[in-house]
């Protein structure tokens, strides 16, 4: 069965006809070519595929894409604009937080959700936050280095 | 890192997200039971999914005709697909293609499979036991199809010992003779898993009797042998391409998908893509569990007589690079000390479970969890503090080693005091919190080779628009080396390193390399690219003499130009002296190779033309009342010889000591009758920000003049020796048996105070 859903997308809306069985992240991966949005565990757990749904990090691989409808996504494409990083990207980069990078665009995007809650978060708070974000490459305190840099340029930003 | 803008903003494109036109998806029908024969496959219902092109099992393999269906890096005993047996939950009996990855996935779970179940064996000391099912009939090399052949090992045919290697120096029987103290002990580890977040994934296509495949690999050139071999086909008809990955840690050493990718595109003439499920990963490669048994003899002043070790690891159903780590773990297992005899059996045994094969650390993480767990053992018993134990024991700038190999070099005590001294071993080494919490330090030394012999090719060009271009097979799997050969590269040549290109391996583009292994390439890829920059220097300062009508030795290169030394004025870009010689891009190429081996029969010879030296050292608290073990601080000291970068020189470091960590305190692939019970990330965890010490620090040693010395594994090893060591001395007891979970801290408090466990 299919069925169309109306999304925000990276700031555009789209209607996206889907199957009522799949999973937003084979939505958005397969069937959006963003392939930022990448399955590691599928149960959850892992936080690779991390997207924003209505500013919130969820797992896609967790919800089914029709529970999306009507609801704002944001994946890691949307989060640059054009050749300007979103300054957790520049922190991540500045402070070298990641090898494989494979689980890089969840971290970032959980790491954006946080700053919005959180403007200026502890290093505690920020890995109870992320610790369903896993690199297993184990960049974590430059992790949280760059989190902590890009909060302290965020808030500086918006004075 | 050059790629950092691409990894930041998702689009670096990894192996998982290649994709060709027309491409099919494959799936596989693993078996459900550890050892069996097959006796029907029924496909009928499979063959009726909509989008389903092919379903093959091992009888259609066994009809193509000019195919090798075993594969194996050093044993060939792996079936593309099993011929007529199964040997592991999780071998593969049947591959499906079809139009779509869950058209595959559903046909896959509609094929049907009978088995005539036989016994199977799970424990390598059970599979050498006289009548434990033999789980392959190796027999000596005869040269025709359906034989293993072996390189360079000892199988003892007639059992299930896949690998004999031996270390003999010295005589044993004299060193325990004059021994005033012997102990002996046992220790063990079990099985875990990389968990790259990247599943193994591969892309092949077949045209014009001509194979390519993509993948994420770590050894392009054995995957394309390997490929041509099943095929039998030349190698330059097959083509190994590899995309960046998102990690692998080891899992991705060795064809593991890419045959099974291959032979169904070869059956339905389309591209085909196999990802693994994670639950999939699990049962396809993982490290191996280990069986050690130590024998000591000691002076009381200190001195060691004599080491005695049997070691076995545990290989699983089919060889893979096992007989190697047993190997590696062999001389590994000796550690950086002072034994005048030595006697080492380590045995890769197969049992009913899934394959085992390279893992961060090879063989040296087990290693180490005997030999220094042996090596605190030992200070107890004599009375000494471990750090001056191993201090008086430690090998030094010139010594013999186990092998018979003088070092040079030698760095070991100097880490370990390092080492030592950042989590503040001279304080209190073991302390009570007074609520049942304990607090206690621990320490390890590790000992790591690189693959020897190797050999590794680079090329290294410019182009006229200036452009310079890294030839290299070198993959890039997250240690950043993309970055470090751009590196090289670029001081050589006094470019700016971010405008060096590093191509992507592929083997019909990029040199021979021997594989992105045993934390090599920034050592041997690294002088190869070194050696390929100075030549195409050498080239473009001959070029520009000519034209300045000077002497080389009077030009520079800075930025791009060569230019007479201060005077920019004469500078020549490097474009237009390509230019000029009328070529499109002058190309050099470098080779460096590394030389030794040993004597499989006694150890004797060249383990490594380097070592890899380390030591680890950590504070742990213990909850004496749950066995819970919190580590507070845990330090790496590694000699380095030459930091290239130090930024992901650092990050090696830090990932070794997380890896560490998960494996010392709570990894295990744990097995019911050979299915595995913990198949996912619910159930098997890996580090998180909360496992984390609360304290992470490191070393990096340089000396001025010396050769790079590879970062990727040692940092690991030491860890969760040091972590047991601590442990040991917080509780008074000691866990034999990775990881340090809760329930076997508490079991040794219990066996401690005598009760019942």
């Amino acid at each position: 069965m299919e069925q169309t859903i109306t999304v925000e997308l990276n700031g555009e809306r789209r209607a996206l006809t889907v199957r009522t069985d799949a999973t937003l992240l084979e939505v958005l991966r397969d069937g959006c070519g963003l392939a930022s949005v990448r399955e590691t565990c599928g149960i959850g757990i892992c936080g690779a595929c991390t997207v924003l749904v209505d500013g919130v990090p969820i797992s896609s691989c967790l919800l089914l894409a029709p529970l999306a409808d009507g609801c704002r996504i944001t994946t890691v494409e949307g989060l640059s604009r054009g050749d300007e990083l979103h300054p957790v990207q520049r922190a991540f980069i500045d402070q070298m937080a990641f090898q494989c990078s494979y689980c890089t665009p969840g971290m970032v995007l959980s790491a954006v959700a946080l700053l919005a809650e959180r403007p200026d978060p502890s290093p505690e708070e920020i890995a109870e936050y992320l610790a369903g974000n896993l690199c297993r490459c184990g960049s974590y305190p430059r992790i949280l280095a760059a989190i902590s840099d890009a909060a302290r340029l965020m808030r500086q930003a918006s004075r | 890192m050059i790629d950092a803008v691409e990894r930041v903003t998702g689009r670096i494109r990894f192996s998982q997200d290649a994709s060709l036109p027309g491409m099919l998806h494959a799936a596989a029908v693993r078996s459900v039971v550890p050892h069996g024969r097959i006796a029907r496959v029924d496909t009928a219902a499979a063959l009726e999914v909509p989008g389903v092109v092919a379903v093959v099992t091992g009888e259609d393999l066994r009809r193509l005709p000019g195919l090798r269906p075993v594969y194996g890096p050093q044993i060939e005993d792996q079936p593309v697909v099993a011929l007529d047996r199964v040997r592991y939950v999780g071998d593969i009996v049947a591959l499906v293609a079809a139009e779509t990855p869950r058209a595959a996935q559903e046909a896959a779970a509609l094929v049907t499979v009978e088995y005539e179940e036989l016994p199977a064996v799970f424990d390598p000391l059970d599979a050498l036991e006289p009548g434990a099912p033999l789980l392959h009939e190796l027999e000596p090399e005869r040269p025709h199809e359906g034989t293993a052949l072996y390189f360079g090992i000892r199988p003892q045919f007639g059992t299930n010992c896949c690998n004999l290697f031996r270390i003999r120096r010295g005589d044993v029987a004299r060193g325990f003779a004059e021994a005033d103290l012997v102990l002996e002990e046992t220790f063990r580890t079990p099985a875990i898993q990389h968990v790259a977040m990247e599943p193994h994934a591969a892309l092949a296509l077949w045209e014009d009797g001509r194979l390519t495949v993509w993948s994420g690999t770590q050894t392009p050139f054995n995957t394309r042998q390997i490929l041509a071999g099943i095929f039998g086909l030349p190698v330059e008809r097959v083509r190994v391409v590899v995309p960046p990955m998102g990690g692998s840690y080891g899992c991705k050493v060795f064809p593991r998908i890419e045959p099974q990718a291959a032979l169904l595109a070869y059956v339905t003439g389309r591209p085909v893509k196999f990802v693994l499920r994670r639950d999939e990963e699990f049962v396809t490669l993982t490290r191996h569990a280990t069986v050690v048994t130590i024998r000591l003899g000691l002076k009381r002043d200190g001195r060691i007589t004599a080491r005695e070790v049997r070691a076995y690891w545990n290989t699983g159903a089919y060889a893979d690079c096992g007989p190697d780590v047993a190997r590696k773990g062999g001389f590994g297992i000796v550690g950086p000390y002072r034994i005048p005899n030595v006697a080492v059996d380590s045995r890769c045994v197969y049992t009913n479970l899934p394959p085992a094969g390279a893992f961060r650390g090879y063989a040296v993480t087990q290693a180490t969890w005997a030999s220094e767990s042996m090596m605190d053992l030992a200070a107890d018993a004599l009375g000494l503090d471990p750090l001056e134990f191993r201090l008086r024991n430690l090998l030094r700038d010139g010594e013999t080693f186990a092998t018979g190999e003088t070092l040079h070099d030698v760095h070991f005590a100097e880490c370990l005091e390092r080492a030592a001294a950042a989590i503040g071993w001279e304080g209190p080494q073991r302390r009570e919190l007074g609520d049942g919490r304990v607090r206690a330090k621990g320490l390890a030394v590790v000992m790591k080779g690189m693959t020897t012999p190797s050999r590794s090719e680079a090329k290294v060009g410019v182009d006229r628009s200036g452009q310079v271009t890294v030839y290299s097979s070198t993959v890039e799997l997250g240690q950043g080396a993309r970055t470090v050969l751009a590196q090289l590269a670029a001081e050589a040549l006094g470019v700016p390193y971010q405008q060096v290109r590093v191509v992507d391996p592929d083997t019909d583009r990029t040199p021979f390399d021997n594989r992105t292994t045993s934390s090599r390439s920034t050592y041997m890829m690294g002088n190869a690219v070194r050696q390929a920059a100075l030549a195409l220097r050498e080239r473009l300062l001959l070029a520009a003499a000519q034209r300045l009508e000077v002497e080389p030795a009077d030009l520079e290169l800075v930025d791009g130009n060569v230019r007479v030394a201060g005077a920019p004025a004469s500078a020549l870009t490097f474009g237009q002296l390509v230019e000029a010689t009328g070529q499109e891009e002058l190309v050099e190429h470098g080779e460096f190779r590394n030389q030794g081996g040993l004597d499989p029969d006694t150890g004797q010879g060249i383990a490594s033309s380097h070592w890899h030296q380390g030591a680890g050292a950590v504070e742990v608290e213990v909850d004496t009342r749950t066995g819970k073990v919190t580590i507070l601080h845990a330090h790496a000291s590694v000699y380095a010889g030459q930091v290239v970068n130090w930024h992901t020189a650092e990050l090696q470091n830090l990932g070794c000591i997380v890896f560490g960590v998960g494996s010392a305190l709570f990894e295990e692939l744990v097995y019911d009758q050979g299915q595995l019970v913990n198949p996912n990330l619910s159930d098997y965890l890996i580090p998180s920000f909360l496992d984390l010490p609360e304290r992470m620090t490191h070393d990096l040693i340089e000396r001025p003049g010396a050769e790079i010395h590879g970062l990727g594994e040692t940092a690991l090893p030491p860890i969760p020796a040091a972590v047991g060591n601590a442990v040991a001395r917080a509780i008074g007891a000691r866990v034999t048996e990775l990881p340090l979970t809760p329930e076997r801290v508490l079991r040794a408090i219990r066996a401690r105070d005598g009760e019942r466990g």
